[in-house]
C-alpha cells in the first residue's frame, strides 16, 4: 500500500576524476516521528516512526552503514564522502521502524 | 483613535526591544555560512522534483505551458520570473498556480486544488525554471496590473484587526531590523519573499508557498486570513514582487526558511 | 503593564509560554528500554573505555539553532582512511535528550575521509557531542553548545 518514498542522492561535485574524493548526499522525506507528538487533527499521540537503518553500497558492496534515531530531523539528509574507484552505480538502502524497506539508487559517472 | 493609540504605543516598545534583542539574536556569520550551506541539501527540491513529475505527466511539461502561454521554451523562464501576470485569455491577473488550473481545464482535465500539495510541487517546480533570473514584473504593462499593484498596495498597508495592523507595521523601512518573538523582522524586498517561496519552512518540516506564509502571517497578527487564490491575495503578491525587484532580487527557489 | 500585555498579544500565540520542542529533555522522558540518557549512551559505545577529547575531530554546529528540530551537524575527523588507520565509527550524541543518540556512522577506507554530516533534533539548549572510534580501538570527542530558541511568528 504505502508509496515507494522519495528521496535524492546528489553527488558532489558534478564532475570527477576516478581517485578524487567526493560527497554523496543522502535526502529523503520521511516524517521521523518520536512517538511523542500528537497529532494536532486527532489530538492521538503519533506513533513512533523512523528510519533505523541505513547502508550505503557501491556495486552492492557496503561502504558505510548507518544506525538512526527518531532524534534526527524530519526528511532528513545524510552526507558522507567516497573516494571513487571507478565508474559504477550508488545504492542507498534504508529501513524503518515499521519494518519499511526502501532504495535509492544513482549512477557513479567520473570522467577520465 | 484607539487604533492610532496601540499602533504608536507599540512603535515605542519596538523601539525599546531593539537595544539588546538586535544584538543578542543576531545570527553570527558561522551560524550564517551553516545556515546556507543547508540549502544544498534542501528536502524540497525533492518536492520540486515531484512537481516536475507532475506537470509532465499530467499536462505536457514545460513545452505544453510555454504554448499554452504563448511564449517560446528558450523565454520561459523570463516569462516566469515576471509573474503574477495578467493573461488576457483568462481576462485575470494570476499566479503561475491558476495558469496550471487553467491549462488543466482546457485539456479537459480535472482542476487541482489550489491549496493541494500536487500544486504547491508544480507551482515549486515551474518558478525553479525561472532560477536566476531577475524578478521582471512590470506593474505599467497593462490597467490590469496597475490595478492589481495598487490593490496589492492598500492590502499591504491597510491597518485591520484586532491590534490595528498592517503588513507595513512590521515591515516598514523603519521597523525592519527591530525583533519580534527574538526574530529580527525583515526587508520583504531585501530578504527576496517574490524570490525565495516557495520554501521548504523548517518549523513545518514541509513545502510551504508565499500565500500560505502571509496567511500564517496574518493569523499571528489577528488580520483575517485572506483566501488563496483570491484577487486580493494574488495584489498581494505583485505588490511583495515589487519590493523584491527594486532590490534586484533573483528567483531561487527552493528557498529553506525557519 | 500595558506595553508587556501589548507584545504577548502582537501574535496570536505567547512564545515564551509554548515549549513543544520536537523531542523530550532527558528529565522529562519516561525510563527504561532501549532509550538512554547522555552517560549511558556512551558507557554503551565506548564499554567503559576512556575518552579523550581531541582537535583531531572538528565538530561544526551553529551557536544558535533557529529552530531546534532541524539543527545543522557535521563532523569532520583528521584520519588517511588507510585499512591501517582510518575512523571506524562516528557517533553523534547530545547532553540533554531523552534519547542521548541521534546516529551511528561506520565508515570505511572507502569514505576516503571521516566526515558525516546531518540534522539532529535538540530538546532544548545543550551540548552536541561527536564521539569517534578509530582503527585502533582509541575513542575521541568534540563537544559543542547549541543555544535553541523558541520564537517567531508564522
Amino acid at each position: 500500500m504505502a508509496e515507494a518514498r522519495k528521496s535524492m542522492i546528489k553527488i558532489k561535485p558534478k564532475k570527477f576524476k576516478v581517485g578524487d574524493t567526493v560527497k554523496v548526499d543522502f535526502i529523503v522525506i520521511h516524517p521521523m516521528d518520536t512517538g511523542l507528538k500528537k497529532d494536532k487533527k486527532t489530538g492521538e499521540i503519533k506513533p513512533a516512526h523512523f528510519i533505523d537503518n541505513i547502508t550505503f553500497s557501491l556495486d552492492g558492496k557496503p561502504f558505510t552503514t548507518m544506525k538512526v534515531w527518531e532524534t534526527v530531523s524530519t526528511n532528513p539528509y545524510f552526507s558522507v564522502n567516497l573516494k571513487v574507484p571507478g565508474k559504477g552505480k550508488i545504492t542507498v538502502d534504508y529501513t524503518d521502524n515499521t519494518g519499511e524497506k526502501n532504495s535509492k539508487s544513482k549512477k557513479l559517472k567520473p570522467k577520465g | 483613535m484607539k487604533k492610532v493609540l496601540l499602533s504608536l504605543a507599540f512603535l515605542s516598545t519596538m523601539a525599546m526591544l531593539q537595544l539588546n534583542a538586535g544584538e543578542q539574536f543576531a545570527m553570527s556569520d558561522a551560524d550564517r555560512a551553516m545556515y546556507k550551506e543547508m540549502l544544498e541539501n534542501n528536502p524540497a527540491e525533492i518536492y520540486v522534483e515531484e512537481g516536475g513529475e507532475i506537470l509532465e505527466e499530467a499536462l505536457g511539461g514545460e513545452e505544453a505551458l510555454a504554448k499554452f502561454l504563448e511564449v517560446s521554451e528558450k523565454d520561459l523562464p523570463k516569462y516566469i520570473a515576471g509573474f503574477p501576470r495578467y493573461i488576457k485569455k483568462l481576462g485575470n491577473v494570476v499566479g503561475i498556480d491558476q495558469v496550471l488550473q487553467a491549462m488543466q481545464v482546457s485539456q479537459g482535465k480535472e482542476k487541482t486544488k489550489l491549496k493541494s500539495g500536487k500544486m504547491f510541487s508544480m507551482l515549486a517546480y515551474v518558478k525553479s525554471l525561472a532560477n536566476d533570473e531577475l524578478i521582471n514584473i512590470d506593474v505599467e504593462a497593462d490597467e490590469h496590473i496597475k490595478a492589481s499593484y495598487a490593490l496589492g498596495k492598500t492590502t499591504y498597508m491597510t491597518a485591520r484587526g484586532g491590534r490595528g495592523l498592517s503588513c507595513n507595521s512590521c515591515h516598514s523601512a523603519d521597523i525592519v531590523g527591530q525583533v519580534l518573538r527574538t526574530q529580527p523582522l525583515p526587508d520583504l524586498g531585501e530578504v527576496a519573499v517574490a524570490g525565495t517561496w516557495p520554501a521548504y519552512r523548517m518549523t513545518k518540516s514541509s513545502l510551504r508557498t508565499p500565500q500560505r506564509r502571509f496567511q500564517g502571517c496574518m493569523k499571528n497578527a489577528l488580520l483575517k486570513v485572506i483566501p488563496i487564490g483570491s484577487k486580493e491575495m494574488i495584489a498581494l503578491e505583485v505588490y511583495i514582487a515589487t519590493l523584491a525587484k527594486a532590490k534586484n532580487k533573483k528567483i531561487a527557489i527552493p528557498g529553506l526558511k525557519r | 503593564m500595558k506595553r508587556r500585555n501589548f507584545i504577548k498579544g502582537l501574535c496570536a500565540t505567547s512564545a515564551i509560554a509554548v515549549t513543544a520542542p520536537s523531542t523530550l529533555l532527558a528529565k522529562d522522558a519516561p525510563k527504561g528500554g532501549n532509550i538512554l540518557t547522555y552517560d549511558a549512551a556512551v558507557a554503551a559505545i565506548t564499554g567503559g573505555k576512556a575518552v579523550t577529547d581531541s582537535d583531531k575531530v572538528k565538530l561544526t554546529v551553529p551557536e544558535i539553532a533557529e529552530n531546534g528540530a532541524v539543527v545543522p551537524v557535521k563532523v569532520n575527523v583528521e584520519s588517511a582512511m588507510t585499512e591501517a588507520e582510518h575512523v571506524k565509527a562516528i557517533h553523534v550524541l547530545s547532553t540533554k535528550n531523552g534519547n542521548a543518540r541521534c546516529a551511528d556512522v561506520m565508515l570505511t577506507p572507502l569514505n576516503g575521509k571521516g566526515y558525516f554530516a546531518t540534522r539532529v533534533k535538540l530538546g532544548g539548549t545543550q551540548d552536541v557531542v561527536a564521539l569517534v572510534e578509530m582503527s585502533d580501538g582509541a575513542f575521541l570527542r568534540a563537544a559543542k553548545p547549541v543555544k535553541v530558541t523558541i520564537g517567531g511568528c508564522g
